[in-house]
């Protein structure tokens, strides 16, 4: 928790708390992780990350299907490093 | 006067171009994002020069059709620069949520340029989102109203877009759509014609955008005409769905309830 609320503090990175609750994946539609090393919500069950713009305050996430980016296997984190994942 | 909107639409599959006076056929979704990229700095000057800030009052009278009041969380999709989130903003106050989509960064940027310069304290509840009006990242029934000004007629599946805003929407609560009316009026059709070949195309020149503009007409052809929507909307799944016109005929304004 306190690791997520540094991104949410520093300027023109990062997205806000209540875009992070809101948004799905705009294919599954299920809800989304929020990466702090990659700037960007993921949806691990079918392997994509959003990248969230860091060109201002509150970045826009970027949720066009066609601008997620598949993530290598060996790329996705551990569970347990995530401190705001939303499902299991 | 007619607003200034771009319009494109997808050349699907084998279906022959039907467009007013032998005009160029539409373009895919990827030459529409980059173009409304390219028109983004002078899209709002460009709206109030051609509409005589006409376009302003039906925004507005789009956003009360929304039926959009304090506290509520709505969504403006097709936002461009922002006008109808802000508008809605001012609706459902500082208690409420907005959140803007646009498949356009520059038009987003451009959005969220003008909401930091603004002094209202409500605008704080806006969020911009990038994403696809046909993929909407949003729950089902999350939203308590939605508005979507002069985009449905730019998008390329206008049926998915339907279904995807009636999923989005709660129970009870109404989508606006604002744009080009296509009218069964032969003379309103000819006087809207008119004007976007005298009017529009020339003043879009003079920023240099002509060939961007010069596909409204065949746009607004390839759209549905008033009964055409309001039957979309039913076949959706809407309980209810009424068409006004505005703009002496020029502009149409869908209001659906799910």
């Amino acid at each position: 928790m306190v690791r997520v609320s540094r991104v949410l503090l520093r300027d023109g990175v990062g997205i806000s708390k209540t875009l992070s609750e809101i948004l799905v994946c705009p294919l599954s539609k299920q809800p989304l992780r929020v990466c702090e090393e990659s700037n960007s919500l993921i949806r691990d069950a079918i392997g994509v990350a959003y990248p969230v713009s860091p060109y201002i305050v509150d970045g826009i996430p970027c949720l066009v299907p066609s601008d997620g980016k598949i993530i290598e296997a060996d790329d996705k984190p551990k569970p347990d490093d995530n401190s705001m994942r939303k499902d299991p | 006067m007619a607003s200034l909107h771009l319009s494109f639409c997808q050349l699907a599959g084998n279906r022959p171009p039907s467009h007013r006076s032998g005009r160029l056929p539409v373009r895919c979704a990827d030459e529409r994002q980059a173009l409304f990229n390219r028109i983004a700095p002078v899209y709002d000057n460009l709206n109030d020069l051609l509409s005589l800030v006409q376009h302003r009052v039906w925004k507005r009278m789009a956003v009360s059709w929304s039926g959009a009041k304090i506290g509520d969380n709505v969504l403006d999709l097709c936002c461009g620069s922002g006008d109808l989130a802000f508008l809605m903003s001012e609706k459902v106050g500082p208690a409420g949520q907005v959140i803007g989509l646009d498949f356009s960064k520059e038009q987003l940027l451009i959005a969220s340029s003008r909401q930091h310069s603004r002094p209202k304290a409500c605008y704080k509840n806006i969020k911009w989102v990038e994403g696809d009006a046909l993929n909407l990242p949003f729950p089902d029934s999350y939203s308590n109203a939605i508005t979507i000004g002069y985009g449905l007629r730019n998008v390329v599946d206008k049926q998915k877009a339907m279904k995807e805003m009636y999923r989005v929407l709660r129970p009870g609560s109404k989508v606006s759509v604002l744009d080009f009316n296509k009218s069964t009026n032969p003379f309103t059709a000819s006087f809207q014609e008119w004007m976007i070949d005298t009017v529009v195309v020339p003043a879009a020149s003079g920023f240099g955008l002509a060939k961007e503009y010069r596909y409204l007409n065949s746009s607004i052809q390839e759209f549905l005409t008033g009964k055409e929507l309001e039957k979309l909307a039913l076949e959706t799944g809407f309980s209810n769905a009424r068409y006004f016109e505005v703009g002496g005929g020029l502009m149409g304004n869908l209001v659906a309830t799910r």
